[in-house]
C-alpha cells in the first residue's frame, strides 16, 4: 500500500517500522473475515484493515487522534486473528501498539476514562492491590446498579465469588526436580492470575517437577508489562518488564522462562522489540528468546502416553494469545490428547472469547457478545470440562458456562500424578 | 484512469441527505464524518482512492430499500459495497455517492439439502456459506481466493469465479435465485429453489452487472454434495511452455480435473513463504487437483501423470494427507497477498484460450522486459484464466502509470489471441477504459439499454464498466 | 420465407423489415409465432472447435447433429444433452443450435451440469432494430461487461436473432449404467432421487415415470470410466437401500436410449392432450402433480421439472395455485396458447423489466415471440 509519509518523519525509527508495516499490507481484506469485532459491527472501522487506515492517517499527518478514531482503536481486542490470517505478513500487533502508544500521548481521553484506565494499570498488576481490590468489589456487588459507569459495573461483575488464599508457592524459592534434572526453568508466576487462581502455578510446579525441571521464582518477579502495554502506557509496561527481565536474568543456569500466562508470554516473547534501542535491548532479546508457554516445555520434556478406558471430554478453547500471538495451536491439545482425553475443538475456534486483558472492563458489550457466542460454540459440544492456557479466558469463559473451566497445565498435572483440580466438582475416576 | 468530477449539488447537501438517511436507518446505520469515511475509500484496488459522501450500512432489505428510495429522491450515486475486497475497484466510491454496504446483512435464511439450496443474506461471506452446510456433507462450490473475506453480494455483482470452476462453474452457474432492491426502493424477486426462468432470464443479467443493476441483499444459491475425497497433486515444470503443453495434453486426453492452477517461480517463492507448502522450487508449478473416492482418485491419476511426465517434469509429488492438501490451497489462494510482502502490485485477470498459454506468457515476459516491472504469474491454467501480477512500486512517482500502460497492453494481448479483459474480477474501474478494445460501440451500447431499463437515472455506481466517455449522456 | 445467408444479410433484412417477423431454426419447436417467417437455417457450419479448449463455436443455423457428430470425433460432447422436440410435438425439420439457445434447451442432465444458458460462452445477434450485438466470447471464464449472452438465450427470440453460439464443451464419458427401482409412489420416487443427488457419486440423471410399463419406474444414472460407474452404482445402491430396492442395468445401448427417451419425453409421444412443463422445487414436486389432475405425469431432474399431460384447454396453472417454479404450455392448439399463455405470468414488477428490455431491443415490436 502507497504511504506519504517524509523523508524527515522516516528518520524517526518507530514511524519507519510503521510505515514498514503499512507498506506490506496490500488492503486485500481476508483479515476482515477473522476479525471479531468486525463479525459483531459489520463496520470496516472496526476491522484490522480499517484500522490500519486509520492508524495510517493519524501517524502520516501526525493528527491529535480524534474520538472517532479513538473509538475504533480502542474496540480492537488485540487478539492478532488478523495474523494468522494476513498472507502479507503485516504486523499489525507492533502498529497497534504504537498506535495505541501515540493516542495515550495525543490524546486527552474524557476524565471517566482516564480514572478507569489509571485505575487498571495501578491495580492489576500488582496482585497485593487486586485482593484488595475484589475483596471490595465483593462488598461492592449488590451495589452495582448504583454505579454511574457501565465499565464501573462491569469490574464489579468480575469479581469472583470467592478467593483463594494467597499461595506461598508464589514466594521466592526454588523448587527442585523430581529425579534427575533435566531443565532449570523460571517461573514467571504473573500478576492478577496469582490473586484469581493459585491452582495454576501450583499445578506448573508439580507438573514441571515432576517431569524433571528445577523451577526457580526468582526475587523480584511479577508483572510483565502486557498490560500496560496494550493500553499504550508504554514507559510503564518497559518499568515493570525490565524488573521481571534482570530477575530473570539473575537465575543461573536458565534453561528457559516458563509462562502459563498465555497473554504475557506474547509479549515477554516479544521482549526484544520492546526494548529496541533501548540500553536493555541485549538483555531483553535474550530473555525474551527464553520465553517459553508451558505447554512447549511439556512438549520438550515429554509426557507419558495414558489411555482411558472412558476418556474425559474435554473442549479446548485456543486463547489467541497462544494460537495468533505464538502461533502454537496444535501442541495443547496434542499433549491433552496424549494423556487420555478426548479433546474436542469448538467451531469458530480461531474467534476470541472477548477477555482480551482489560477489554471485557473496558468494552463490556462487545466482549459480552463475543462471551456468549464462544460459549455457544463450546457448549454445543456437550464437554465435561472447558480447558484453556490463559487464565483471562477461563474467567471470561467461566462467567457464561456452568461447565469448569480449568487450565491445561491442570489438566495435565491431574492426568500424569496430580490432585483433581478444585474447579471441577464431579467425581471422576 | 478518471472518476467523473463530483456533483457540486450533492456536495452540498451532503447534511440533508446524511440526515435523511439517518431517519430511515438510525445513527448506527449512517457514517459520514470525514475522519471515519475514508476507510471506505478504496477496495483491494488502492491504486484509486476517493472517500464517499457518507457510508450507509442497512441490515435487512427494508432498510436497503429505503435507503435506496432517499437516494434515489435526492439523485444521489449509490455504490453497492460486500466485503470490499474487489481487485477491480468494483467498490471505489466518487465523493457525490453514497456507499451501501451489506456487511451487517451475514444470516443464513434457509438451508434445505433435500432440494440442495441455502438461501443467504448477501453480505455473508462466501466460504461461510460452505461453513454453513459443511456438516451436512454439502459445499458452495465457487471458490474465489478472496472466499475467506469476499460477501456472495460481490460474488454476484462479479459473477466471481475460483480454483474449482473448471469443474462447477462460476457464480453464475450456481445462482438461483435473489431478492434484489431496485435504485427507486422497488424489492424484487427472481428465480427460488427451482431451476432455470419461466420467461427472460434476468438472473442471469443481474449476475456479473457489477452493482448497476440492482443491490442483491439475499441469494438462494446451488449447494452440492462433497466429493468422497480430493488430492491435489504438484508438478514443477521447468519452463512455462512445458507447462503449458501438458494443461492442453491433459484436457485433451478427457479427463477433467476439478482444477488447473499454475504459478510461476516468484509466486511460488512467496506463497511458500507464508503457506509452507513443500512447493518445489521451479519456473512453472501446476496444481492439478481430482476428486472422487481412492480408487478413482488413483485411477484419474495414472492418466493425467502419464501425461505430466511426457513433458519432462522437473517434480511430481501428491498431496500425503489432507493437511498438506489444505496447505497447498492455502499457499494459492493467498498468493495474491503473499506477493503483497515483496512488492505492489497490480494484478490483471485476462482469459486466453488455453491453447495460447505459451505464446502470451512468452509475449508477458517480453512486456515485462521492454517495461522494466516484473511480472509474477498465478493462474487457473485449465480455464485460460490468467492473473499476471505486475510489480511496481507505489512510492516512487510514474511507477503506477507505467505498471498501468503495461497492464493495458497485456489486456490488448489477451483479446487479440481470443480472449477478454477480465475472466472473474469484473471490469470496475481497472478496465473500464479498455472495454472499447474488446467491443464495438453497438455492443456497449446494448449493454448500456439494459442499465437503461433498470436503473433510467444512472444513479447505481454509475461510473464503472462503460468508458466515461461511452456512458456520457446517461450518467446524471 | 426469409433466409438470409449471412449475419449482414439477417441484420439488413431485420432493418427492413416492417411488420412482425416469425424468427425459426429449424422449426421443431412450434407453435411458430405469425408474421413473415425468418429462418436462420441459411447461417450454418462450425467456425471453430478447440478441443483443448474445450471450446466450439457455430453459426446459428447449424443443425444439432452436426455438432454432436464433430463433437464426438474428438470424444467430446454438448453435456447439457439438448431434447429433441419432434417426437413430442409432432413437427418435423432439422433442430438448430441457434434454436436450443434461443429457447434454453436443456435435457435431463441440466440439474448436474447445469442448462444450456450454463454452457453458452457467447453470442452475436441481431436485435430488433438490426444492430449486430456479440456478447461474451470463446473463452471459458469471461465477466467482460454485462452477461447479455444469457438474456438472450431463452428469451425465444424476443430481444433478438441469435447468429452464432460458442459453446463449452466436455468430454464424452466411457460408461453409463442405471440403477432403477419400482413401484416408487410419487413421493417416496422424488425422496430417493433426492437422496441419490445428495451423495458424492455424480448421479447424472435421476428421472421417475408413475405410468411405466410394468409399474412406477425410476431410474439413476451414472456416468464415468468403467472402474468409477461400477463403484459409484454399487456404492449408491447400498446408500439408497432405505428408498428400496434398486437393480443396476449396463447394457449400454440400452442406457443411452432409455436416456434419449426420458429427455424427448418419449412417454408422451403419441398421446392426446396438451403438454406442461413446470420447474418446480423438487420437494413440491409430488404434491403439485396431486393437485395438477393430470392424465400422465413424468418427473426429471430428480423431481425439478415435471411434464404434464392435460386434457386439451385445461387451465393447469390455476390448480397448481402458488409454489416455488413456473409452468411453460409447450403444446397445445394455437388458441389454448392465446388463451392460458406460453409462458407463466410474472409479477408486476417483472413484468415491467421484461416489458422495457424488450422495448430497448426490439422498439419497433417486430420480433414476435
Amino acid at each position: 500500500m502507497q504511504t506519504n509519509f517524509t523523508p524527515a518523519q522516516l528518520r524517526d525509527p518507530k514511524t519507519a517500522e510503521a510505515n514498514a508495516i503499512l507498506r506490506s499490507c496490500v488492503h486485500c481484506g481476508f483479515c476482515t473475515a477473522t476479525c471479531p469485532t468486525y463479525q459483531v459491527l459489520g463496520d470496516e472501522l472496526d476491522s484490522p484493515r480499517g484500522r490500519i487506515y486509520l492508524i495510517k492517517d493519524m501517524l502520516e499527518n501526525e493528527r491529535i487522534p480524534d474520538d472517532k478514531t479513538v473509538t475504533h482503536l480502542d474496540r480492537c481486542l488485540g487478539c492478532l486473528a488478523c495474523m494468522t490470517t494476513c498472507p502479507s505478513g503485516v504486523h499489525y500487533g507492533h502498529l497497534i501498539d504504537q498506535a495505541r502508544g501515540y493516542i495515550e500521548k495525543n490524546y486527552e481521553r474524557p476524565p471517566m476514562d482516564r480514572f478507569l484506565r489509571w485505575v487498571l494499570s495501578r491495580i492489576l498488576p500488582y496482585p497485593g492491590r487486586f485482593r484488595l481490590a475484589l475483596l471490595a468489589a465483593r462488598i461492592g456487588k449488590p451495589f452495582k446498579g448504583l454505579m454511574p459507569d457501565k465499565r464501573l459495573r462491569a469490574m464489579l461483575e468480575m469479581a469472583p465469588a470467592k478467593l483463594p488464599p494467597v499461595s506461598r508457592n508464589d514466594d521466592p524459592q526454588v523448587f527442585p526436580a523430581k529425579g534427575e534434572r533435566r531443565m532449570r526453568v523460571g517461573l514467571s508466576i504473573g500478576c492478577a492470575q496469582r490473586a484469581l487462581d493459585t491452582d495454576i502455578n501450583d499445578s506448573t510446579i508439580r507438573l514441571l517437577t515432576r517431569l524433571g525441571c528445577e523451577v526457580v521464582i526468582p526475587e523480584g518477579v511479577g508483572c510483565c508489562g502486557a498490560l500496560t502495554e496494550h493500553m499504550g502506557k508504554h514507559d510503564e509496561a518497559r518499568g515493570t518488564a525490565a524488573k521481571l527481565i534482570r530477575s530473570m536474568a539473575s537465575i543461573e543456569g536458565l534453561d528457559a522462562v516458563v509462562i502459563n500466562t498465555s497473554g504475557c508470554g506474547t509479549t515477554m516473547k516479544d521482549y526484544g522489540h520492546m526494548f529496541a534501542g533501548h540500553e536493555l535491548e541485549a538483555e531483553a532479546t535474550r530473555i525474551g528468546g527464553l520465553c517459553r508457554d508451558v505447554t512447549e516445555v511439556v512438549a520438550e520434556l515429554g509426557l507419558p502416553k495414558l489411555v482411558k478406558a472412558e476418556p474425559v471430554r474435554v473442549a479446548y478453547h485456543a486463547a489467541c494469545s497462544l494460537q495468533h500471538g505464538q502461533k502454537l495451536k496444535a501442541g495443547p491439545k496434542a499433549l491433552l490428547k496424549q494423556v487420555g482425553f478426548e479433546v474436542l475443538e469448538p467451531a469458530d475456534s480461531h474467534l476470541c472469547c472477548g477477555s482480551a486483558g482489560t477489554y471485557n472492563l473496558m468494552q463490556p458489550e462487545i466482549s459480552a457478545e463475543l462471551r456468549n457466542r464462544k460459549v455457544e460454540t463450546l457448549e454445543v459440544l456437550k464437554p465435561q470440562l472447558i480447558a484453556a492456557g490463559n487464565i483471562g479466558c477461563m474467567m471470561q469463559i467461566g462467567r457464561g458456562t456452568d461447565i469448569p473451566v480449568v487450565h491445561s497445565v491442570q489438566l495435565l498435572d491431574w492426568a500424569t500424578g496430580g490432585p483433581q483440580p478444585s474447579a471441577i466438582s464431579e467425581q471422576f475416576a | 484512469m478518471q472518476m467523473p468530477s463530483p456533483d457540486a449539488k450533492i456536495m452540498a447537501k451532503k447534511a440533508q441527505v446524511v440526515q435523511r438517511l439517518t431517519e430511515v436507518l438510525g445513527a448506527r446505520g449512517v457514517i459520514h464524518d470525514p475522519a471515519e469515511t475514508r476507510a471506505y475509500e478504496c477496495d483491494a484496488l488502492t491504486a484509486y482512492r476517493c472517500p464517499p459522501l457518507c457510508v450507509v450500512l442497512p441490515a435487512t432489505t427494508e432498510e436497503v430499500s429505503a435507503a435506496l428510495r432517499v437516494c434515489h429522491e435526492e439523485n444521489v450515486p449509490v455504490v453497492p459495497r460486500g466485503s470490499g475486497t474487489s481487485l477491480a475497484g468494483g467498490a471505489l466510491p466518487t465523493a457525490d455517492s453514497v456507499i451501501l454496504g451489506v456487511s451487517r446483512m451475514n444470516r443464513v435464511l434457509e438451508i434445505d439439502t433435500d432440494d440442495r439450496i441455502i438461501r443467504v443474506q448477501t453480505g455473508r461471506t462466501n466460504l461461510s456459506v460452505t461453513g454453513a452446510v459443511e456438516e451436512l456433507g454439502f459445499f458452495y462450490a465457487p471458490d474465489p481466493s478472496s472466499q475467506l473475506a469476499c460477501a456472495i453480494a460481490g460474488n454476484i455483482a462479479m459473477n466471481s469465479g475460483g480454483a474449482h470452476c473448471l469443474k462447477y462453474g462460476v457464480t453464475t452457474n450456481n445462482l438461483l435465485g435473489v431478492t434484489m432492491v431496485q435504485m427507486d426502493g422497488t424489492v424484487i424477486e427472481i428465480g427460488g429453489a427451482h431451476m432455470d426462468a419461466g420467461g427472460l432470464d434476468l438472473l442471469g443479467v443481474i449476475c456479473g452487472s457489477e452493482g448497476q443493476l440492482g443491490v442483491v441483499t439475499e441469494a438462494t444459491l446451488r449447494i452440492l454434495p462433497k466429493p468422497e475425497g480430493a488430492l491435489p497433486v504438484m508438478m514443477g515444470y521447468d519452463s512455462a511452455e512445458a507447462a503449458g503443453a501438458c494443461v492442453a495434453d491433459i484436457i485433451k486426453a478427457g479427463v477433467l480435473p476439478v482444477a488447473i492452477e499454475y504459478m510461476d517461480r516468484p509466486c511460488i517463492r512467496a506463497c511458500e513463504a507464508f503457506a509452507k507448502a513443500g512447493y518445489p522450487d521451479c519456473e512453472a508449478l501446476l496444481i492439478v487437483e481430482v476428486e472422487g473416492s481412492a480408487d478413482e482418485i488413483s485411477y484419474q491419476l495414472d492418466t493425467i501423470l502419464k501425461i505430466a511426465r511426457d513433458h519432462d517434469p522437473v517434480e511430481i509429488r501428491a498431496a500425503q494427507d489432507s493437511d498438506e492438501a489444505a496447505r497447498i490451497w492455502l499457499g494459492r489462494k493467498s498468493a495474491f497477498g503473499a506477493m503483497g510482502q515483496i512488492n505492489d502490485y497490480m494484478c490483471l485477470d485476462g482469459t486466453i484460450p488455453v491453447s495460447a498459454l505459451p505464446e502470451v506468457l512468452k509475449r508477458i515476459g517480453e512486456l515485462s522486459d521492454q517495461y522494466g516491472l516484473g511480472v509474477a504469474n498465478v493462474f487457473h491454467a485449465g480455464d485460460g484464466n490468467m492473473h499476471p501480477l505486475i510489480l511496481f512500486d507505489a512510492n516512487k512517482e510514474g511507477d503506477l502509470e507505467k505498471c498501468e500502460e503495461m497492464g493495458a497492453d497485456i489486456l490488448r494481448l489477451c483479446v487479440e489471441v481470443g480472449g477478454c479483459l477480465t475472466g472473474e474480477h469484473g471490469v470496475g474501474v481497472e478496465k473500464r477504459d479498455l472495454m472499447s478494445v474488446q467491443f464495438a460501440r453497438e455492443d456497449l451500447e446494448a449493454q448500456m439499454k439494459v442499465k437503461d431499463v433498470f436503473d433510467p437515472k444512472w444513479l447505481l455506481n454509475p461510473a464503472k464498466v462503460f468508458p466515461l466517455d461511452v456512458s456520457e449522456g446517461r450518467r446524471a | 420465407m426469409i433466409r438470409p445467408a449471412s449475419e449482414a444479410e439477417l441484420a439488413e433484412a431485420v432493418r427492413a423489415a416492417h411488420g412482425p417477423i416469425s424468427v425459426r431454426g429449424g422449426g421443431t419447436r412450434g407453435p411458430l409465432p405469425a408474421g413473415e417467417a425468418l429462418t436462420t437455417s441459411g447461417l450454418t457450419g462450425i467456425t471453430l472447435h478447440d478441443p483443448a479448449a474445450l471450446t466450439l463455436v457455430a453459426r446459428a443455423g447449424t443443425p444439432v447433429e452436426e455438432i454432436e457428430a464433430a463433437l464426438a470425433e474428438a470424444n467430446q460432447r454438448l453435456a447439457f444433452e439438448p431434447m429433441d422436440h419432434r417426437g413430442l410435438l409432432g413437427t418435423t425439420g432439422t433442430p438448430t443450435i441457434g434454436g436450443v439457445v434461443a429457447a434454453n434447451v436443456s435435457g435431463p442432465r441440466r440439474m448436474q451440469v447445469g442448462a444450456a444458458r450454463d454452457h453458452l460462452l457467447g453470442l452475436r445477434f441481431v436485435d430488433g432494430e438490426g444492430t449486430i450485438v456479440k456478447n461474451g466470447g470463446r473463452v471459458m471464464k469471461n465477466v467482460t461487461g454485462y452477461d447479455l449472452a444469457r438474456l438472450v438465450a431463452g428469451s425465444r427470440g424476443a430481444l433478438g436473432v441469435i447468429t452464432e453460439v460458442a459453446l463449452k464443451v466436455l468430454p464424452g464419458t466411457e460408461t453409463c449404467a442405471n440403477l432403477v427401482a419400482r413401484g416408487l409412489d410419487d413421493a417416496a420416487a422424488v425422496r430417493a432421487m433426492s437422496a441419490a443427488l445428495g451423495t458424492p457419486f455424480e448421479v447424472s440423471g435421476a428421472a421417475h415415470d408413475p405410468h411405466a410399463e410394468g409399474g412406477p419406474r425410476t431410474v439413476l444414472r451414472i456416468e464415468g470410466f468403467a472402474p468409477s460407474v461400477a463403484y459409484r452404482c454399487k456404492a449408491l445402491a447400498e446408500r439408497l437401500a432405505p428408498h428400496g430396492d434398486w437393480e443396476i442395468e449396463t447394457d449400454r445401448e440400452a442406457v443411452l436410449a432409455e436416456w434419449r427417451g426420458i429427455r424427448d419425453v418419449a412417454p408422451f409421444h403419441g398421446e392426446q392432450g396438451d403438454v406442461w412443463r413446470v420447474s418446480v422445487r423438487p420437494s413440491q414436486a409430488a404434491d403439485l402433480v396431486a393437485r395438477a389432475g393430470a392424465k400422465r405425469a413424468f418427473y426429471d431432474w430428480g423431481g425439478g421439472l415435471i411434464w404434464l399431460l392435460t386434457a386439451e384447454g385445461d387451465d393447469l396453472r390455476a390448480k397448481l395455485g402458488r409454489y416455488d417454479g413456473h409452468a411453460t404450455l409447450l403444446r397445445a392448439t394455437p388458441e389454448t396458447h392465446a388463451k392460458l399463455h406460453t409462458l407463466q405470468p410474472e409479477p408486476l414488477a417483472l413484468q415491467a423489466l421484461t416489458r422495457g428490455l424488450r422495448e430497448t431491443f426490439d422498439p419497433r415490436g417486430i420480433l414476435a415471440a
